[in-house]
């Protein structure tokens, strides 16, 4: 299993990627924004992607709009700061599978990972 | 500035104790604040849209340092970039939490700056024009610190 954790907080990353450890997914690539990501996903698979929506160059939900228009479907799980509810319907309606909102239990990131990944599965 | 619009940002610092740092933090005075800094480093982010404003937050180095160590389970003893980048990111999840709960209806979302971090007092913000900031200290678990919000006057 691969991922791959976009946020432009260096310390957000190694929280998400103690998350990702923690539902034994370790090889983890990173990106610090948007942009970042959809060039990592033109180049790489990724299993699962944790996005967050606030960063520079591009924001998180413009790069779940592109990776969606590139065809890809691993599940994407929007990790933000951005909790009004239209926000999450936007998220939702772009193709994120999931929304978690920052600040989170780390049981809650962890299950929510599992949580799309099985369904993936299934 | 009302005080229903402060309330929001205290909630979000319990809110981020509680979940991520697991640890209590207890509101202590509120006043206006009057130095550039009130502690060794602070974190600030913009809030724009229909309210436009700045929210800070001001930690010694010592519950800085406390806090990065509780969050990523390290031993961190000087102040790094890896201290400046959590806080930041702790600035950002206050006044996210705090511009959803102050979104009590329909209207479009209130829009966050990238945060941005100094350390020392050797500094000025005048911005927004004709505010104040409201200051709130806290003690917590992990050490003193300081919530700055200011809001432009509603017109």
């Amino acid at each position: 299993m691969r991922a791959l954790v976009v946020d432009d907080s260096a310390v957000m990353r190694k929280v998400l990627i103690g998350a990702l450890s923690r539902a034994n997914i370790n090889e983890v690539d990173q990106a610090a924004d948007g942009a970042e990501a959809v060039q990592a996903v033109q180049q790489n698979e990724y299993d699962i992607i944790l996005m967050d929506w606030n960063m520079p160059n591009m924001l998180g939900i413009d790069a779940l709009k592109a990776i969606r228009e590139m065809g890809k479907t691993m599940p994407i799980i929007m990790v933000t700061t951005e909790a009004e509810k239209s926000r999450v319907l936007e998220a939702l309606k772009a193709g994120a599978t999931n929304y978690v909102i920052k600040p989170f239990e780390p049981n809650t990131i962890v299950g929510k990972i599992q949580e799309v990944l099985n369904k993936s599965k299934g | 500035m009302k005080a229903e619009n402060i309330n929001p940002f205290i909630e979000s610092v319990y809110d981020l104790f509680s979940t991520m740092l697991n640890a209590k933090a207890e509101r202590k005075n509120v006043g206006i604040a009057k130095s550039a800094n009130p502690r060794d480093i602070m974190a600030l982010i913009g809030i724009s849209g229909r309210v436009r404003g700045m929210v800070a937050l001001a930690f010694p180095v010592s519950t800085a340092l406390a806090m990065v160590n509780k969050l990523l389970n390290t031993d961190i003893k000087i102040m790094d970039d890896t201290v400046s980048d959590a806080i930041a990111e702790m600035v950002n999840i206050v006044a996210g939490g705090a511009k959803a709960k102050l979104n009590t209806g329909n209207e479009k979302p209130l829009d966050l700056s990238l945060p941005t971090v100094v350390r020392g007092g050797d500094f000025s913000v005048d911005y927004p024009t004709n505010s104040v900031w409201i200051e709130i200290n806290f003690d917590s678990d992990l050490g003193p610190f300081t919530l700055r919000v200011t809001f432009e006057p509603e017109k």
